[in-house]
Order: structure tokens, then sequence, then C-alpha cells
């Protein structure tokens, strides 16, 4: 076995788990798939590129500005976009969506172009285990998902707001006549998701490369992770993260590189043929 | 006469297009029991849930004490002390059934371990499942988790949509001795039930509904012995 790859694929796991919790908290409580992911991750990416790389804010600010400001697009987005039409079939929310994330990336590419950009990082060589490299950012990406999803588990299971979100994403009817303010609930989710999407643009800025087209890339395996592990279920998600990445990185072994965009397509076509629940999903029972 | 906590008057209400209940008068009395009969398709569910605030009312009040809360969303009736009990899709079913009964004290945290021995003390088969799913429960024990989570608060006014739907012969006596178990400790009642005569029995004050209309309201004994009342909607009685 090629222990690079198994590396590699847990670096692109930790990549795409943090925005997989987050379209799956997403889709609990407003119970669309939402696409506009991949324009809120590029957004996340282009704030922290303009504070660190044209303000020359350490990346570490400029990652928590991307994020606050991503928290901030994100609801606003709900504001001006979705909240108009809720009520509306998710089919249609999912178009809906679709248009926006154009319009996110076409904003981003009128202001910074198509050019592949990068953050003003010393060069560090990757630091060499038993003939593995990695490279320090790479740890970080996974130390930061691994803190994610620590965060999420506590603020969902331990926190007032957290089970109010879990509350509403069960049984939305319920939560209103027990006294829970559900649209400030739905408020509080698209923020902290935003954040998530906003942290992904970092990361994945200092993986991969800055462009228009990076949230977009990324789209197709979160999507894919998060149903692979029970939509709407943001453990589920984790799980689909480490196994949609592992997937990718390690088809390489099987099959030109090239193909590998395509494995998130082909899990997503298998699980909607033989479990459509997803790994941890709940099956809906409609009476 | 006990004062009116809870008073409807000339409610229209109903979804989308149209109306489903025609200028409806409903009341919740201090320390009452009162039961809304009549057929299916009356309009009885969609009266409790105008009152609830999960249906828009068209016109018409509903008060509860001197406060008009025909206006504001369900979340803000429920902390005016209206608890409602939907009839299905009454718990939240991933979580368990403590963190169900938490969410029931979403509006008022105060007493909690206080009224938590309440309800355990109710359903005592509550506290033996309390890390259990909600939704892995037997049907009669998800009944008990949405009563009690309407009760882990203290409401003015309980408002309950056919509590003993779907229970057992046995289960549904007991249903209807909790009602009144917890009516005593001085909670108003407003319910909407199938089973006539049992919930007359305990009721002070009956209403019979029929094609959106409060087409009888007096005291619940009085309906219980109508010939009328009994014929066209009690069933014969053995």
């Amino acid at each position: 076995m090629n222990a690079q790859l198994l590396v590699n694929g847990l670096v692109n796991a930790a990549l795409i788990a943090p925005p997989a919790i987050a379209f799956s908290l997403l889709f609990g409580v407003l119970r669309f798939p939402n696409f506009a992911i991949g324009g809120y991750i590029t957004v996340g990416a282009f704030v922290a590129y303009a504070a660190n790389v044209e303000l020359g804010a350490p990346l570490w600010l400029a990652a928590l500005i991307a994020m606050a400001a991503t928290g901030v697009i994100v609801w606003l987005s709900d504001e001006i976009v979705f909240k108009p039409m809720r009520g509306q079939a998710p089919v249609t929310m999912l178009v809906v969506s679709i248009a926006l994330t154009l319009i996110l990336e076409q904003l981003v590419r009128l202001v910074y172009s198509a050019d592949v950009r990068g953050f003003d990082l010393p060069l560090q060589r990757p630091y060499k285990f038993w003939g593995i490299r990695i490279t320090q950012e790479q740890i970080d990406i996974v130390l930061l998902s691994v803190l994610i999803a620590v965060l999420t588990h506590a603020l969902l299971q331990y926190t007032r707001i957290g089970k109010a979100i879990r509350a509403t994403a069960d049984n939305p009817m319920l939560a209103e006549v027990r006294g829970i303010d559900t649209p400030r609930v739905i408020m509080f989710t698209w923020g902290f998701c935003g954040a998530l999407f906003g942290l992904t643009g970092v990361l994945a800025g200092l993986d991969l490369v800055i462009e228009p087209l990076l949230g977009w890339n990324l789209t197709i395996p979160i999507f894919a992770a998060a149903i692979l592990g029970g939509i709407g279920s943001p453990y589920g998600a984790i799980l689909g993260a480490l196994m949609v990445g592992m997937a990718e990185e390690l088809t390489v072994l099987v099959l030109p590189s090239t193909y590998k965009v395509g494995v998130g397509f082909f899990i997503i076509a298998v699980l909607l043929l033989v479990r459509p629940q997803g790994l941890l999903g709940q099956p809906e029972i409609k009476k | 006469m006990p004062g009116a906590l809870l008073k409807a008057k000339g409610l229209f209400a109903g979804y989308g297009r149209g109306d489903i209940i025609h200028g409806i008068d409903l009341e919740a009395r201090e320390g009452e029991i009162a039961t809304v009969i009549g057929p299916n398709g009356a309009g009885k569910s969609t009266a409790i849930k105008t009152i609830a605030g999960l249906v828009r009312r068209r016109t018409g009040s509903i008060r509860i004490g001197d406060e008009e809360i025909g206006r504001l969303p369900a979340s803000e009736v429920a902390r005016r002390g209206v608890s409602y009990v939907p009839q299905e899709a009454n718990i939240f079913r991933q979580l368990t059934v403590s963190e169900n009964l938490q969410m029931g004290a979403w509006t008022d945290r105060g007493h909690f371990y206080e009224r938590l021995d309440r309800v355990h003390q109710l359903f005592p088969i509550l506290s033996e499942r309390a890390g259990v799913r909600a939704g892995n429960l037997s049907g009669g024990q998800r009944q008990m988790v949405a009563f009690g989570m309407a009760l882990m608060v203290r409401p003015k006014v309980l408002l309950l949509d056919e509590p003993s739907a779907g229970l057992s012969p046995a289960m549904v006596e007991q249903m209807f001795e909790t009602i009144r178990l917890v009516n005593q400790t001085g909670i108003a009642v407003l319910m909407v039930e199938q089973n006539a005569i049992q919930a007359l029995r305990i009721s002070q004050r009956g209403y019979v509904m029929a094609a959106g209309q409060v087409a009888i309201a007096d005291e619940a004994a009085v309906l219980l012995d109508s010939t009328e009342v009994s014929e066209l909607y009690l069933g014969s009685r053995e």
C-alpha cells in the first residue's frame, strides 16, 4: 500500500469534512441542497487573500476575517435570496443556489480575474517521515479539521443553540410550538456554516491554489461526502468526508488521476441506487 | 363561574385560500377541562392550531387573560403560557427522551428538576428510557413524551389535539386519567377528541363542531345527556 496516498487522502478528507458538516447542517434546517457552497468557499478564499496578501495581515488573522466575512455574506444570501423563497420546492431552491454560486464566482472573477494566486507564506520544505512527504500547511489542515469536528459536536450536543438547531432540523413545527424562535436558529445556522465555508476557502487555498473555481471544484466531493454520510447528519458528513477523501486519492492507484473528479459522482450514483438515506441517515418516514 | 383564561372569539382561519373555520368561539376557563368534539373535517384541529399560532387567523380575536395573541407566531404564543401538543409529529424523533423534555422547558428553565420529577411521576417509563432516541419508542411512549414536554413548563392552558389517538383502550383510559390529574394541579385544558364520551366525562364544558362552526356549546354533562348530541356525534351508548 502506498502510504503517501493515504496521507494525501487524509488531507483531502480533512479539507472536505468542515464544509460537508456545514452543508449537512444547512440541509437539516432548510431542507434543500444548497449548491451555493462553491461560491461561498471561493469568496472565503479571496477575502483571506485580500487580507493576507493585499493588506498584509498574518494568515491566521486573515482566516478569521474570512470566516467572519463569509459568515455575514452567507447570512445575507439567505436574507436576500433564499428567505423570500421559503416554502418553494427543494428543486427550485437548488436551481436558485446554483445561480447564486455562479453570481458569486463571477463577482470574484470581475475583481480578481481568473489568475491563479497563493497566500503570502514563507516557503517551507515538506517534512519527511519514513519517506512520506507532508507540508506544515497540510498538518494544519488536518488539525483544524479535527478541531472543527470536535467544536461542532460540542455545539450540537451541549449548547442551547446547538440543541435548538437539532430540534429545528428534526421537527420545525414542534420547535416553534415549544417556544424556539426558529427564524433566529436558522439565521445562526447560516452564519455558523458560512464561517465554516470561509475557513474551507482558506484551507483549500493553502493546499491547492486560489482561483475563482476553487469552491466549485470542491462542490461535488463535499456533496458526495454529505449524502454518503446521510444528508442532514453532521456526524455522517465526517465519515463521508473520510471515505470520499480517501477514495479520491486511492483511485490514482488504478485509474489515471484525471478520473479523480469522477469519484464523487460515482459515489453519489451508487449511493442513490443502494442506500439513498446514506450511511448514518434516517430514512424519511411519512405517515 | 370561573373566568375565561383563554378566549377565542369570532375566529375565521384556514390554509391558503378559503377558511376552514367560520367564526367560532371557544374558551378555556380557569381550572376547567373543555373538550371539542365533532365529525372528521369539522375543523376541530384547525381551530386548536389557530389558537396555538400555527394556522393564520384571518379575523377574530384570541386572548389569553387581557392580552391579544392572535397575531403572534407559535413560539410567542408558547411563551405566554399556552402549551400545545400536536396530534402527529409531536416529538423530536432524533433527540433522546431527556433531550425532548429539555426542549419542553425551552421557554422556562426555572424549576427544571422539580418539573422533570413531576413528569417522571406521571410517566415513570420515561425516566427508564431517558437516553433512548424518542423515535425508537412505542406509540404510547411517544405520546407520553409529547405530553411530558408540554408539562415541562407550567402552562396556563394545555391545548391537546387528540391526545388518545393511536393508543390502546387501556392506554386511552390512562391518558384521560393523566389529563385529569394535570388539570387538578390548576392547569386549564382545551382538547379536541374523537373519544367523545370518555373525554366529555372528565370535562366541565363541551363544544360540538360541525362544518367549521360551533354547533353546540354547553356543559359537558348536558352534552352527554342530550339525545341530539348522542345520536349525531357520540354513537350509540351501551
